[in-house]
């Protein structure tokens, strides 16, 4: 389940870093958007809820609405997003611009209760009404085929960007924008477009992963969860669909929740005693992916997948 | 009127830590035109380190010291060891940036999980309490604001009055015409992260011992107005970073006095961004210098 919305994060992320060239760290914010939409959707208002949080908006919408709410969402923050990014700095300027605003985003939230109950976020919220009156067991698993076909639909979805006209272009403006704006293309426009997509991709995640864990608080997107997909994303392979799922796969399972995994074996728990911290392999699991992340750019940047270079049909003569 | 004068006072204060780190910041970029971000979890590196010679009875002011000297021989070899190799193998920015990032994050895990989540203090550093014309200031910000001026001055008189400090501009300026008048690079870029690494240190303690308790991500909270510093003063401008930090400093606490003190943080953020889209040189920047941040 968390690998459907981890690929549905990380497929945006690819579409607008490994197709585009946009690098947006401040992904993080369109999934949180997509989050925090779809719980305002859904929760009811807040005096219905025991009044111990205070947030704008509450309404009560069933599940298909309010996911569309944060497709949305997701899909205007990124836009929002964009704007900012549009002067043509250095890519790690404008990279460094984007941290700053994810962390901006997450400060501003925090700080500003009556918005989205700040730090302490969002609870408690009606899971999806078709399925609350069945045991949970088949509930989580009613969840996973739910996010199955929205991964399904979307891959469709990225399958017809990537691969078409409009990926060609993204990928001609990522490579040499001065160029593909001398045959026409408008660069802004295209910008704009493709943190949308990539945004709305971001909200999609945002909102399933939040109607299933029901809670969602700023420390839940802390940076560092953009450079967690974007880890996925490099070494997976920048650009290429398939490679990114595979990169995802890996670190996704193997080592996000693989990690959890690692609490059962002994040793490693004899050594969290030991040193007497809890969350242990919490920590390792981030330098595990920081170290990844470097080894990858250090030995092969393309990824485990690189991209594959389309092949026109021989018609230069 | 009071308000306004307490919050130049720690706006001062807090400036002149800004302006510590953010020179370092500076004064990386200037020579190896990287955006090093790994520099926020080095402080917190620096600021462990402190915590635990201050344990055993070590003065904090040699902390900041030796705290300073292995930070700068951890930046020196993470510069020369791989960035620098990386950058020779015509890595793109971004990738390099993001490698610092990776580097920082793995830093930071590391000394969490050695030293644990837990709110660190240096214990009471405030010494006595100035009162100067209306201003409250503890001992121990006083003293970090003369050791500011101090190493700013230092600083100043090493990069203008000696061959070294000629050279290191040289190099920052103009790396391929250096290399034709005969100056070392790769020593200049050596000696030039050395340096900014005990800055780097220096600031992570000085950073401990004002601020009241410190955890794992102080680092990574304060480089934000160290880089907003550097960018506004024109980054690769040590002096600018100087001025940066204080403009930083000033602002932050002139809008925690008068609005949400929550905001002080995203006041740093809204003047890098704000500066990124208008003015990207900077205060002090060269226009010739754009050209290494435009695309």
């Amino acid at each position: 389940m968390y690998l459907g919305t981890n690929l549905l994060a990380a497929w945006g992320l690819n579409l607008e870093f490994g197709v585009a060239g946009v690098a947006n760290l401040a992904f993080i914010v369109t999934i949180a958007a997509g989050a925090y939409a779809y719980t305002i959707f859904t929760i009811g208002s807040p005096t219905s809820n025991g009044n111990f949080q205070q947030y704008v908006g509450g309404f009560t919408f069933p599940f298909p609405i309010a996911l569309a709410a944060g497709i949305v969402a997701g899909a205007v923050v990124g836009v929002l997003i964009a704007i900012t990014g549009l002067k043509r700095l250095r890519q790690d300027y404008q990279a460094m611009a984007m941290l700053v605003v994810s962390l901006m985003a997450a400060t501003v939230v925090s700080a500003d209760t009556p918005f989205l109950n700040g730090n302490a976020g969002l609870v408690i919220f009606p899971s999806f009404a078709p399925f609350s009156d069945q045991d949970p067991e088949v509930q989580r698993w009613a969840f996973v085929g739910i996010v199955f076909v929205a991964c399904a639909g979307a891959y469709f979805l990225l399958r017809r960007f990537t691969a078409g006209p409009f990926g060609r272009t993204l990928r001609a403006m990522r490579d040499d924008d001065l160029a593909a704006q001398a045959i026409g293309k408008d660069v802004v426009r295209l910008r704009l477009a493709v943190q949308a997509v990539g945004g709305a991709f971001g909200g999609l995640s945002g909102a399933l992963l939040v109607a299933f864990i029901s809670g969602w608080s700023p420390s839940a997107w802390a940076y560092i969860e953009t450079l967690a997909l974007l880890t996925a994303v490099i070494v997976g392979g920048m650009g290429n669909d398939r490679g990114v799922t595979v990169g995802m796969f890996l670190i996704g399972i193997l080592i996000l929740q693989g990690v959890q995994f690692l609490n059962d074996v002994p040793a490693l728990k004899a050594l969290e005693s030991y040193v007497n911290r809890t969350g242990l392999t919490h920590d390792l699991g981030w330098i595990v992916l920081g170290t990844l992340t470097i080894v990858f750019i250090w030995l092969r940047p393309q990824g485990i997948f690189p991209e594959r270079r389309p092949r026109y049909g021989g018609q230069t003569s | 009127m009071e308000l306004l004068i307490e919050a130049i006072g720690f706006g001062l204060a807090a400036g002149a830590v800004i302006a510590l780190g953010a020179v370092g910041f500076s004064l990386q970029f200037g020579i190896s035109n990287i955006l090093n971000i790994t520099y926020g979890s080095l402080m917190t590196l620096a600021a462990y380190i402190g915590l635990f010679l201050i344990d055993r009875g070590v003065n904090p002011w040699a902390t900041l010291a030796i705290a300073g000297v292995i930070v700068g021989l951890v930046s020196v070899a993470f510069q020369r060891w791989l960035l620098a190799p990386l950058a020779r193998r015509g890595t793109r920015p971004f990738a390099i940036v993001i490698v610092t990032v990776s580097a920082g994050v793995i830093l930071q895990y590391v000394i969490l999980a050695v030293a644990g989540p837990e709110t660190q203090s240096y214990g009471d550093q405030g010494g006595q309490t100035f009162h100067l014309l209306g201003v409250t200031l503890a001992a121990s910000q006083v003293a970090i604001v003369v050791l500011a001026v101090v190493l700013m001055l230092a600083l100043h008189l090493l990069l203008t009055q000696t061959t070294l400090g000629q050279a290191m501009r040289a190099t920052s300026s103009n790396r391929i015409l250096a290399q034709s008048c005969g100056i070392d690079t790769d020593r200049m870029s050596d000696v030039t992260w050395l340096l900014s690494g005990w800055l780097c240190g220096a600031t992570g303690v000085a950073l401990a011992i004002t601020t009241a308790g410190f955890d794992f991500s102080i680092g990574q909270v304060f480089l934000i107005p160290m880089i907003a510093a550097a960018v506004l003063g024109g980054v690769g401008q040590p002096y600018g970073a100087m001025v940066g930090g204080l403009a930083v400093g000033l602002a932050s606490e002139l809008a925690a006095a008068y609005s949400n003190p929550a905001y002080r943080e995203v006041v740093a953020f809204a003047i890098l961004i704000a500066v990124l889209l208008i003015r990207p040189r900077g205060l002090f920047g060269a226009a010739w210098a754009t050209r290494r941040l435009m695309a």
